[in-house]
């Protein structure tokens, strides 16, 4: 039934993929970028360069959603410096506030998602949450190198 | 052979005499307070221009806790390690029994009231161009927060740093009340941005690089350093460093911890801008103007 070809060439095709998402650290790197893209519009929105729309608002919580639940799992012993990481040494000596940092960030998603924000005005401090548990991560447990 | 043993002692006394001279505490004295009316509203703003809580407050306090300034954060430093002191209004061990002239000095001159030298890890400075009914100000709102007495911790200095009377000397040499950049004086909005960004704001604190006995190197003022203790660097924030930031884009930065990209602030500069979210929005238009704006240095 399966054409033995078509298995084959996805079979390859996969194998760039597979091995770049075997490096964590380009897999969390893309992940911020992803959640920082989410950020974008919602605080073009806040920042006033941008007409409210809670299409685009829900689209964004469930990328952070997502995110949350992936970006635990990249940072393997091993995968403390190289590839351009900003990720600070502290993720892995203590790892219990890191987790705890992210819990409050998937919390903050979780409260954004059932705030339903309809304006800007209610957007506002909904994001406030979430940014402040940004912060709260990156204030720890990352370094800019720049 | 007398003679020469003579002369010898003789110029060490007065090596040690110069010494002792030169690094003799230079304290305001009453007739410098001007007549004023503290104003506590004001001193708050001060107090979240200076960032006191970010080192005064117990370390890791949230939100309503930040109030009580007991201290006790460990301030880690090539020079040591400093151990933060209570600046509560209690009375034991804290200032709660400090008369203005003391909190003037301390802010001003970087001297105790027991007439003492402060190190430069107390960010006097930049505090020291303040100006005093600000700092009066801020003292009146200091004695409206709780009280705390909990006991200050020594600071572990590495040797020969622990030696507060050489301090003296430094401060002769690096601490220095003008502004740093020249600026268009008809500009009060300029004017605000430099004295919050050179005086309260202590920016330069950790924008600018040190020099070898850790004092700010003037010349490459704000043009981004290494971070202290510690994993990174601090970003050059001068206008060509800022070049893709608009001055809306700075104000926004301190508002809510966004920059330009929609990244989000992190490391030391997070109770900054939280401080920073704090003062009015003029405020912070003030300070993304200097940084814009500002001329060259004036030194
Ligand atoms: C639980 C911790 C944590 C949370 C929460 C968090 N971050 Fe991060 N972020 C990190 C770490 C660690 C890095 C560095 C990753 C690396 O380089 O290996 C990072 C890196 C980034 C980067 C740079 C990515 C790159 O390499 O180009 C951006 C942008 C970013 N974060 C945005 C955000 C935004 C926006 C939020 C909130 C909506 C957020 N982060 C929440 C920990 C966190
Ligand atoms: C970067 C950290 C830092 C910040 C910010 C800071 N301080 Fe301090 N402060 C210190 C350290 C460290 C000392 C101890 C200095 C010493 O012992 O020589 C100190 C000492 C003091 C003292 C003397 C206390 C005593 O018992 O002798 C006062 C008063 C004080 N600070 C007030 C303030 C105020 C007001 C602010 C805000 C405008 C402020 N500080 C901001 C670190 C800081
Ligand atoms: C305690 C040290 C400290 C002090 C004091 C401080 N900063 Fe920062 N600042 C930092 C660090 C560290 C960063 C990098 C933040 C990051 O990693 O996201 C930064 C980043 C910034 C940025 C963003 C620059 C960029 O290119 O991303 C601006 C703007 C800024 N600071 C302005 C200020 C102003 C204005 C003040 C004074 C009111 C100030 N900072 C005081 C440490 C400090």
């Amino acid at each position: 039934m399966k054409n033995p070809v078509i298995v084959l060439m996805i079979a390859l095709l996969g194998i760039p993929f597979a091995v770049a998402g075997e490096d964590p650290i380009q897999q969390r790197e893309e992940l911020m970028e992803e959640t920082r893209d989410a950020l974008k519009p919602l605080g073009a929105m806040a920042k006033g360069e941008r007409d409210f729309d809670a299409e685009v608002v829900n689209a964004s919580f469930a990328v952070w959603k997502r995110a949350g639940a992936q970006f635990g799992d990249l940072f393997p012993e091993g995968s403390e410096s190289g590839g351009g990481t900003e990720a600070k040494s502290t993720i892995w000596t203590d790892r219990e506030g890191f987790d705890r940092a992210l819990a409050e960030f998937n919390e903050a998603v979780d409260k954004a998602m059932a705030a339903q924000p309809g304006s800007v005005d209610e957007l506002k401090p909904v994001l406030g949450g979430v940014t402040k548990t940004c912060k709260g991560c990156h204030d720890g447990y990352r370094v800019k190198d720049d | 052979m007398r003679g020469r043993k003579r002369a010898v002692v003789g110029a060490l006394l007065i090596l040690i005499g110069a010494f002792w001279w030169f690094s003799r505490p230079v304290p305001l004295s009453e007739e410098d307070l001007p007549d004023h009316l503290p104003d506590p509203a004001n001193g708050e703003r001060i107090f979240h221009a200076g960032g006191c809580a970010s080192c005064h407050a117990a370390p890791g306090a949230e939100s309503r806790d930040r109030d009580v300034l007991s201290g006790g954060l460990a301030l880690d430093s090539p020079y040591g390690v400093f151990s933060v002191p209570n600046i509560s209004p209690g009375m034991k061990h804290g200032i709660g029994d400090w008369e203005p002239l003391d909190f003037a000095n301390a802010m001003l001159r970087g001297i105790s009231p027991a007439g003492r030298h402060y190190f430069p890890s107390f960010p006097y400075t930049s505090y020291a161009r303040m100006s005093i009914s600000d700092v009066l100000d801020l003292k009146a709102f200091l004695d409206t927060l709780p009280a705390s007495d909990q006991e200050n911790a020594p600071h572990q200095m590495v040797f020969p740093f622990g030696f507060r009377r050489a301090l003296g000397i430094w401060k002769r040499l690096y601490l220095d009340q003008n502004f740093v950049m020249a600026i268009d004086q008809e500009d009060a909005l300029l004017e605000r941005g430099r004295y919050l960004v050179e005086g309260p704001g202590h920016c330069g604190a950790c924008h600018t690089p040190r020099n070898r006995v850790g004092a700010p190197r003037l010349d490459q003022w704000l043009s981004g350093a290494p971070v202290m203790e510690g994993e990174g660097r601090v970003p050059d924030i001068t206008a060509e460093g800022l070049a893709d930031w608009s001055e809306g884009d700075i104000g926004f930065y301190l508002e809510t911890g966004m920059d330009p990209d929609f990244d989000v602030v992190g490391g030391d500069m997070v109770k900054v801008q939280e401080n920073m979210a704090r003062l009015p929005a003029e405020d912070r238009q003030a300070i993304a103007a200097y940084l814009k704006r500002a001329g060259t240095g004036a030194h």
